[in-house]
């Protein structure tokens, strides 16, 4: 059984593969609740609220859907960052771009820009710097061209944006299938990722989807788009499908 | 060997026209090439099949994956267990474990209680209900598990005792017995926790997983 105290935890390394050693000077975006333990004199501070104070920093992360999922840590120590007892990768980004499943982010350091990605419960990363992500399972890397289930997708880095395949063989060969995609109802395979282009693309293991209280937000913001008459019609097809027993 | 070992809960399956591939719905989590998927309704074995997985539940929806390309399969963050079945033996397993596997094999569902009264007690007490699914042919199947499985041999004269929830699945000619030893601290709540036990004789394999956490 190994001890850790402060000076023999790795720096900026794993501590086995649930669990990851920052090693912070200055400041670090964590996502809330992703702080298991710290060393040091560190203080933890809501996005919004830390925004006020250094208003540089919290213009790194350009996205108010998800400011209140995050806190800033500021100070130096050692903080230790896991998920759900999913595996916890480091990824170095080198003046690129990668776009992750924003429920997957753990944490990042301000040198990396952070953007909301124009696919819906996803976020872009930009510039240069580390980034935390959990996996259920190690994370498996494929190159396009490539179709990915999106309860899958982890996300891609320089690939040009996804565009949604559907299988069409699959409507036709199934009336409930079809049913099921008026309703909105997505179980099965007949909605993909598809990826083209030169890049690389990240998948996990398909995870129980758990509730994205972000991905509400943004899906109700998006929904400005519809007339009085659609967003009617939208409320009534979410009611039946809120009805419908669990499957 | 059309499934490989991508990590402890994915695996890659090459398919073919000439090597079709049928799979849980929704474990699909990636593919290349030109493949579609097909959804497929009962477990085969002609009609009688078709009416024991309607009645049993043992029956979770299926489809086919047709075309040419490489399919990654996976399940919730469950973990996977590719088993080559050689022909000589059948594999018996619940309908639910069933990832992946080539369409070549054939499935049909078997019904416990033709052990009397015996099977029926077993099958409600460790709640796999009173049908179980039967594998046949040649060909290899994944399957889903807590934990990972690992393979016990049972030989003649073996008793093999294990925990109702952590049967997975066997393969050869192998009796899976229910023994309850229930008593009155199993009553009053103060039992081992093991008063149930499947006691496995034979000869054959049968496949544990690492967790008393059933799939459902």
């Amino acid at each position: 059984m190994n001890t850790y105290s402060a000076a023999s935890l790795p720096s900026g390394d794993n501590v086995n593969a649930y669990c990851f050693c920052v090693d912070l000077v200055g400041e670090w975006f964590v996502k809330k609740g992703a702080m298991i333990a710290h060393y040091g004199d560190v203080t933890f501070q809501a996005v919004t609220a830390f925004g006020s104070a250094r208003a540089f920093l919290a213009s790194r992360f350009a996205s108010p859907v998800y400011a209140q999922d995050w806190v800033v840590a500021s100070g130096t120590g050692k903080v230790l960052l896991a998920d759900r007892g999913f595996d916890v990768n480091s990824f170095d980004l080198d003046g690129g771009n990668l776009t992750i499943r924003a429920h997957n982010l753990l944490g990042f350091a301000p040198t990396l820009e952070l953007k909301q990605s124009i696919v819906p419960g996803y976020v872009t990363l930009l510039g240069s710097g580390t980034f935390l992500a959990s996996s259920n399972g190690p994370v498996i890397f494929v190159e396009p061209p490539f179709r990915a289930d999106p309860e899958a997708l982890l996300g891609w880095a320089d690939c040009p944006s996804p565009a949604v395949h559907y299988d069409t063989e699959w409507m036709a060969a199934s009336l409930s299938g079809m049913l099921q995609g008026v309703l909105g109802r997505e179980s099965g395979e007949e909605r993909q990722y598809a990826f083209i282009g030169a890049g690389t693309i990240l998948l996990q293991s398909s995870e129980v989807v758990r509730e994205d209280p972000a991905l509400l937000r943004l899906v109700e913001q998006q929904t400005q788009q519809l007339s009085r008459a659609q967003a009617g019609s939208l409320g009534q097809r979410l009611v039946a499908r809120a009805q419908q027993p669990n499957r | 060997m059309p499934f490989e070992v991508v990590n402890s809960k994915v695996v890659r399956a090459t398919v073919s026209p000439q090597r079709p591939v049928l799979a849980r719905r929704g474990a699909m989590l990636g593919l290349t090439g030109d493949v579609v998927f097909r959804p497929v309704q009962g477990q085969g074995g002609g009609p009688a099949g078709m009416i024991g997985a309607a009645l049993t539940s043992e029956s979770v929806p299926m489809m086919a994956t047709t075309g040419t390309g490489t399919v990654l399969y996976g399940f919730r963050g469950l973990h996977v267990t590719v088993l080559d079945l050689d022909g000589t033996s059948p594999l018996s397993v619940e309908a639910d474990r069933l990832l992946a596997h080539d369409a070549d094999l054939q499935t049909s569902v078997q019904f416990l209680g033709s052990g009397g009264l015996r099977g029926v007690v077993r099958g409600a007490a460790t709640g796999q209900g009173l049908f179980t699914t039967r594998v046949t042919g040649t060909g290899a199947v994944a399957l889903l598990s807590h934990g990972g499985t690992f393979a016990l041999q049972v030989s003649p004269g073996d008793v093999v005792g294990v925990d109702p929830q952590a049967y997975v699945a066997h393969t050869g000619a192998l009796n899976v017995d229910l023994k309850a030893k229930v008593g009155w601290r199993d009553a009053v709540g103060k039992g081992s926790g093991e008063a149930f036990q499947l006691h496995v004789t034979g000869s054959g394999t049968v496949h544990v997983q690492a967790s008393e956490r059933k799939l459902s």
